[in-house]
Protein backbone atom coordinates (compact mmCIF):
# COMPACT_ATOMS: atom_id res chain seq x y z
CA UNK A 1 0.00 0.00 0.00
CA UNK A 2 1.47 3.33 -0.95
CA UNK A 3 0.84 6.69 0.70
CA UNK A 4 -1.89 7.78 -1.73
CA UNK A 5 -3.77 4.51 -1.22
CA UNK A 6 -3.47 4.79 2.56
CA UNK A 7 -4.87 8.33 2.40
CA UNK A 8 -7.74 7.22 0.19
CA UNK A 9 -8.65 4.21 2.35
CA UNK A 10 -8.41 5.98 5.70
CA UNK A 11 -10.51 8.87 4.36
CA UNK A 12 -13.06 6.31 3.19
CA UNK A 13 -13.30 5.08 6.79
CA UNK A 14 -13.93 8.49 8.32
CA UNK A 15 -17.28 9.19 9.89
CA UNK A 16 -19.26 8.25 12.96
CA UNK A 17 -20.45 4.81 11.90
CA UNK A 18 -18.33 3.33 9.08
CA UNK A 19 -15.62 1.82 11.29
CA UNK A 20 -18.03 0.48 13.96
CA UNK A 21 -20.18 -1.12 11.25
CA UNK A 22 -17.20 -2.79 9.60
CA UNK A 23 -15.81 -3.93 12.94
CA UNK A 24 -19.08 -5.50 14.11
CA UNK A 25 -20.62 -6.74 10.87
CA UNK A 26 -19.17 -10.24 11.14
CA UNK A 27 -19.81 -10.67 14.86
CA UNK A 28 -23.47 -9.75 14.30
CA UNK A 29 -23.76 -12.50 11.71
CA UNK A 30 -24.19 -9.90 8.97
CA UNK A 31 -27.77 -9.33 10.10
CA UNK A 32 -29.34 -5.91 10.45
CA UNK A 33 -31.11 -6.22 13.82
CA UNK A 34 -28.25 -7.70 15.88
CA UNK A 35 -25.89 -5.06 14.46
CA UNK A 36 -28.38 -2.29 15.18
CA UNK A 37 -28.77 -3.47 18.79
CA UNK A 38 -25.01 -3.88 19.20
CA UNK A 39 -24.20 -0.40 17.94
CA UNK A 40 -27.23 1.29 19.54
CA UNK A 41 -27.89 3.06 16.25
CA UNK A 42 -31.32 3.98 14.92
CA UNK A 43 -32.62 1.66 12.17
CA UNK A 44 -32.94 4.49 9.65
CA UNK A 45 -29.40 5.68 10.28
CA UNK A 46 -28.01 2.16 9.96
CA UNK A 47 -30.00 1.70 6.80
CA UNK A 48 -28.59 4.95 5.34
CA UNK A 49 -25.07 3.92 6.25
CA UNK A 50 -25.54 0.53 4.63
CA UNK A 51 -26.82 2.19 1.46
CA UNK A 52 -23.68 4.32 1.35
CA UNK A 53 -21.45 1.28 1.98
CA UNK A 54 -23.22 -0.64 -0.78
CA UNK A 55 -22.88 2.25 -3.24
CA UNK A 56 -19.15 2.42 -2.47
CA UNK A 57 -18.91 -1.36 -2.99
CA UNK A 58 -17.60 -1.90 0.53
CA UNK A 59 -20.52 -4.09 1.52
CA UNK A 60 -22.81 -6.31 -0.50
CA UNK A 61 -26.53 -6.44 0.27
CA UNK A 62 -27.95 -9.94 -0.13
CA UNK A 63 -31.50 -9.97 -1.43
CA UNK A 64 -34.11 -12.11 0.33
CA UNK A 65 -33.88 -14.43 -2.68
CA UNK A 66 -30.13 -14.88 -2.25
CA UNK A 67 -30.43 -15.72 1.45
CA UNK A 68 -31.23 -19.37 2.00
CA UNK A 69 -32.37 -18.85 5.58
CA UNK A 70 -33.63 -15.83 7.55
CA UNK A 71 -30.78 -16.28 10.02
CA UNK A 72 -28.11 -15.99 7.33
CA UNK A 73 -26.35 -12.65 6.62
CA UNK A 74 -28.19 -9.78 5.00
CA UNK A 75 -24.92 -7.99 4.37
CA UNK A 76 -21.38 -9.18 3.74
CA UNK A 77 -18.06 -7.47 3.09
CA UNK A 78 -16.85 -7.26 -0.48
CA UNK A 79 -13.18 -7.86 -1.27
CA UNK A 80 -12.63 -4.11 -0.87
CA UNK A 81 -14.64 -4.22 2.36
CA UNK A 82 -12.36 -6.97 3.68
CA UNK A 83 -9.36 -4.75 2.96
CA UNK A 84 -10.99 -1.82 4.77
CA UNK A 85 -11.90 -4.14 7.66
CA UNK A 86 -8.21 -4.96 8.19
CA UNK A 87 -7.29 -1.26 7.98
CA UNK A 88 -10.08 -0.51 10.46
CA UNK A 89 -8.58 -2.95 12.95
CA UNK A 90 -5.19 -1.21 12.59
CA UNK A 91 -6.72 2.25 13.07
CA UNK A 92 -8.70 1.11 16.09
CA UNK A 93 -5.59 -0.28 17.71
CA UNK A 94 -3.72 2.98 17.04
CA UNK A 95 -6.61 5.06 18.44
CA UNK A 96 -6.64 2.97 21.61
CA UNK A 97 -2.93 3.59 22.05
CA UNK A 98 -3.23 7.33 21.35
CA UNK A 99 -6.05 7.69 23.90
CA UNK A 100 -7.53 10.79 22.29
CA UNK A 101 -10.91 9.34 21.45
CA UNK A 102 -12.33 8.10 18.16
CA UNK A 103 -10.20 10.10 15.73
CA UNK A 104 -11.80 8.39 12.73
CA UNK A 105 -15.07 10.23 13.29
CA UNK A 106 -13.84 13.39 11.62
CA UNK A 107 -12.88 13.45 7.97
CA UNK A 108 -9.25 13.99 7.06
CA UNK A 109 -7.92 13.31 10.55
CA UNK A 110 -6.19 10.02 9.74
CA UNK A 111 -5.11 11.07 6.24
CA UNK A 112 -3.53 14.15 7.82
CA UNK A 113 -1.70 12.20 10.51
CA UNK A 114 -0.35 9.72 7.96
CA UNK A 115 0.72 12.57 5.69
CA UNK A 116 2.49 14.36 8.54
CA UNK A 117 4.27 11.12 9.37
CA UNK A 118 5.53 11.14 5.78
CA UNK A 119 7.03 14.62 6.26
CA UNK A 120 4.40 16.63 4.46
CA UNK A 121 4.67 19.51 6.87
CA UNK A 122 3.37 22.55 5.02
CA UNK A 123 -0.27 23.46 4.57
CA UNK A 124 -0.14 23.68 0.77
CA UNK A 125 1.74 20.41 0.39
CA UNK A 126 -0.75 18.67 2.66
CA UNK A 127 -3.65 20.13 0.73
CA UNK A 128 -2.21 18.96 -2.61
CA UNK A 129 -1.44 15.48 -1.29
CA UNK A 130 -4.96 15.05 0.08
CA UNK A 131 -6.57 15.99 -3.22
CA UNK A 132 -7.40 19.59 -2.45
CA UNK A 133 -9.94 19.54 0.38
CA UNK A 134 -11.15 23.04 1.22
CA UNK A 135 -8.60 25.16 3.12
CA UNK A 136 -11.23 25.81 5.77
CA UNK A 137 -11.79 22.15 6.64
CA UNK A 138 -8.08 21.38 6.50
CA UNK A 139 -7.24 24.29 8.75
CA UNK A 140 -9.99 23.29 11.17
CA UNK A 141 -8.71 19.70 11.38
CA UNK A 142 -5.11 20.79 11.90
CA UNK A 143 -6.16 23.15 14.68
CA UNK A 144 -8.19 20.37 16.33
CA UNK A 145 -5.19 18.05 16.17
CA UNK A 146 -3.07 20.80 17.72
CA UNK A 147 -5.67 21.28 20.48
CA UNK A 148 -5.55 17.53 21.15
CA UNK A 149 -1.76 17.83 21.39
CA UNK A 150 -1.30 15.32 18.60
CA UNK A 151 0.20 17.83 16.20
CA UNK A 152 2.44 20.83 16.80
CA UNK A 153 2.41 23.99 14.72
CA UNK A 154 5.70 25.79 14.37
CA UNK A 155 6.84 28.99 12.76
CA UNK A 156 10.04 29.00 10.78
CA UNK A 157 11.59 32.26 9.72
CA UNK A 158 14.07 31.07 7.09
CA UNK A 159 13.99 31.34 4.15
CA UNK A 160 10.67 33.12 4.70
CA UNK A 161 8.09 33.20 7.45
CA UNK A 162 5.95 30.07 7.27
CA UNK A 163 4.02 27.63 9.42
CA UNK A 164 4.86 23.96 9.50
CA UNK A 165 2.99 21.11 11.13
CA UNK A 166 4.50 18.05 12.73
CA UNK A 167 3.28 15.07 14.69
CA UNK A 168 3.98 15.37 18.40
CA UNK A 169 6.90 13.20 19.43
CA UNK A 170 4.75 10.70 21.29
CA UNK A 171 2.72 10.07 18.11
CA UNK A 172 5.65 9.05 15.92
CA UNK A 173 6.15 5.49 17.24
CA UNK A 174 2.38 4.88 17.15
CA UNK A 175 1.92 6.07 13.58
CA UNK A 176 5.16 4.33 12.66
CA UNK A 177 3.70 1.05 13.93
CA UNK A 178 0.42 1.75 12.11
CA UNK A 179 2.28 2.42 8.89
CA UNK A 180 4.20 -0.83 9.28
CA UNK A 181 0.92 -2.68 9.66
CA UNK A 182 -0.61 -0.93 6.64
CA UNK A 183 2.41 -1.94 4.57
CA UNK A 184 1.94 -5.56 5.66
CA UNK A 185 -1.67 -5.52 4.44
CA UNK A 186 -0.40 -5.10 0.89
CA UNK A 187 1.68 -8.27 1.29
CA UNK A 188 -1.33 -10.20 2.66
CA UNK A 189 -3.57 -8.96 -0.15
CA UNK B 1 -32.76 -40.47 8.78
CA UNK B 2 -35.32 -37.89 9.85
CA UNK B 3 -36.63 -37.26 13.31
CA UNK B 4 -39.94 -35.61 14.15
CA UNK B 5 -39.73 -31.86 13.81
CA UNK B 6 -40.49 -29.14 11.34
CA UNK B 7 -39.68 -25.45 11.59
CA UNK B 8 -40.65 -22.87 9.04
CA UNK B 9 -38.64 -19.65 9.20
CA UNK B 10 -39.84 -16.26 8.04
CA UNK B 11 -38.20 -12.89 7.63
CA UNK B 12 -40.25 -10.32 9.52
CA UNK B 13 -40.07 -6.60 10.20
CA UNK B 14 -40.68 -6.96 13.93
CA UNK B 15 -40.36 -10.27 15.73
CA UNK B 16 -42.35 -8.88 18.68
CA UNK B 17 -45.26 -7.97 16.43
CA UNK B 18 -45.13 -11.46 14.89
CA UNK B 19 -44.99 -13.17 18.29
CA UNK B 20 -48.02 -11.17 19.43
CA UNK B 21 -49.92 -12.09 16.27
CA UNK B 22 -49.13 -15.80 16.48
CA UNK B 23 -49.66 -16.16 20.23
CA UNK B 24 -52.47 -13.75 21.09
CA UNK B 25 -54.09 -13.92 17.65
CA UNK B 26 -53.69 -17.51 16.55
CA UNK B 27 -53.26 -19.04 20.00
CA UNK B 28 -49.85 -20.66 19.59
CA UNK B 29 -47.25 -20.57 22.34
CA UNK B 30 -43.96 -18.74 22.52
CA UNK B 31 -41.07 -21.17 22.65
CA UNK B 32 -38.04 -18.91 22.49
CA UNK B 33 -37.05 -15.35 21.85
CA UNK B 34 -33.80 -13.39 21.69
CA UNK B 35 -34.24 -9.64 21.61
CA UNK B 36 -30.62 -8.89 20.76
CA UNK B 37 -30.77 -11.20 17.76
CA UNK B 38 -34.31 -10.20 16.84
CA UNK B 39 -35.48 -13.80 16.59
CA UNK B 40 -38.28 -15.89 18.08
CA UNK B 41 -39.87 -19.30 17.71
CA UNK B 42 -43.47 -20.23 18.42
CA UNK B 43 -44.74 -23.77 18.74
CA UNK B 44 -47.88 -24.57 16.79
CA UNK B 45 -50.67 -26.87 17.88
CA UNK B 46 -48.80 -29.73 16.20
CA UNK B 47 -46.02 -31.27 18.28
CA UNK B 48 -42.51 -30.40 17.08
CA UNK B 49 -43.87 -28.11 14.39
CA UNK B 50 -42.65 -24.57 14.95
CA UNK B 51 -42.53 -21.23 13.23
CA UNK B 52 -39.39 -19.12 13.47
CA UNK B 53 -39.16 -15.38 12.93
CA UNK B 54 -36.01 -13.43 12.23
CA UNK B 55 -36.05 -9.67 11.83
CA UNK B 56 -34.76 -8.49 8.53
CA UNK B 57 -34.30 -5.08 6.95
CA UNK B 58 -36.01 -6.28 3.79
CA UNK B 59 -39.02 -8.55 3.92
CA UNK B 60 -40.52 -10.20 0.87
CA UNK B 61 -43.88 -11.82 1.64
CA UNK B 62 -43.95 -15.55 1.06
CA UNK B 63 -46.89 -16.62 -1.06
CA UNK B 64 -46.64 -20.38 -0.50
CA UNK B 65 -48.87 -21.17 2.44
CA UNK B 66 -48.20 -22.94 5.69
CA UNK B 67 -51.50 -24.68 6.32
CA UNK B 68 -52.98 -25.37 9.75
CA UNK B 69 -55.47 -28.21 9.99
CA UNK B 70 -58.66 -27.47 11.92
CA UNK B 71 -61.60 -29.61 13.02
CA UNK B 72 -64.30 -27.10 12.09
CA UNK B 73 -63.24 -24.35 9.73
CA UNK B 74 -66.43 -22.29 10.16
CA UNK B 75 -65.93 -22.18 13.91
CA UNK B 76 -62.20 -21.45 13.64
CA UNK B 77 -62.88 -18.76 11.01
CA UNK B 78 -65.29 -16.86 13.26
CA UNK B 79 -63.23 -17.36 16.44
CA UNK B 80 -60.03 -16.09 14.85
CA UNK B 81 -61.84 -13.17 13.24
CA UNK B 82 -62.92 -12.10 16.73
CA UNK B 83 -59.25 -12.13 17.74
CA UNK B 84 -58.35 -9.77 14.92
CA UNK B 85 -57.14 -12.19 12.25
CA UNK B 86 -58.07 -10.72 8.89
CA UNK B 87 -58.91 -13.34 6.28
CA UNK B 88 -58.53 -12.87 2.57
CA UNK B 89 -62.08 -13.43 1.40
CA UNK B 90 -64.42 -16.15 2.59
CA UNK B 91 -63.96 -19.85 3.11
CA UNK B 92 -63.23 -21.55 -0.19
CA UNK B 93 -64.22 -25.09 -0.98
CA UNK B 94 -62.33 -27.51 -3.18
CA UNK B 95 -65.08 -30.11 -3.69
CA UNK B 96 -64.34 -33.54 -2.31
CA UNK B 97 -61.03 -32.39 -0.91
CA UNK B 98 -60.76 -29.46 1.52
CA UNK B 99 -62.24 -26.22 2.78
CA UNK B 100 -59.69 -23.40 3.00
CA UNK B 101 -59.50 -20.01 4.66
CA UNK B 102 -56.55 -17.81 3.77
CA UNK B 103 -55.01 -15.06 5.86
CA UNK B 104 -51.82 -13.04 5.90
CA UNK B 105 -49.64 -12.23 8.87
CA UNK B 106 -48.52 -8.61 9.55
CA UNK B 107 -45.66 -9.01 7.04
CA UNK B 108 -47.91 -10.33 4.31
CA UNK B 109 -46.82 -13.97 4.53
CA UNK B 110 -49.65 -16.28 3.51
CA UNK B 111 -51.17 -18.87 5.82
CA UNK B 112 -54.25 -21.04 5.61
CA UNK B 113 -56.70 -22.95 7.73
CA UNK B 114 -57.77 -26.23 6.23
CA UNK B 115 -60.54 -28.69 7.00
CA UNK B 116 -60.47 -31.97 5.20
CA UNK B 117 -63.81 -32.82 3.66
CA UNK B 118 -64.92 -36.26 4.72
CA UNK B 119 -67.57 -37.83 2.47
Amino acid sequence: MNLEEAIQHTQQLSGRWIMPILLHLKSSGGRFTPLQKQLQISPSRLSDNFSRLVSKQIVKRLSPYERRHPLLPEYELTEYGELLFVITQCLQKAEETIEAGPLHRKSWTWPLMISLYHDYTRFQSLQRLLGNPSPRILSMRLNELCDLKLVKKEITEQPSLRYTYQLEDRLYPIVDMLWGELLKIEIIQ
Amino acid sequence: MYKPGLTIWYNVKSFERSVKYFTEGLGFSLDFKDEDQGIAIVTTNTKDCCIGFAESETVVPVTSSAVFEVEDIDLAFSELKKKGIQFTGDIEVIPGFVKLATFQDPDGHSFELSQTIVD
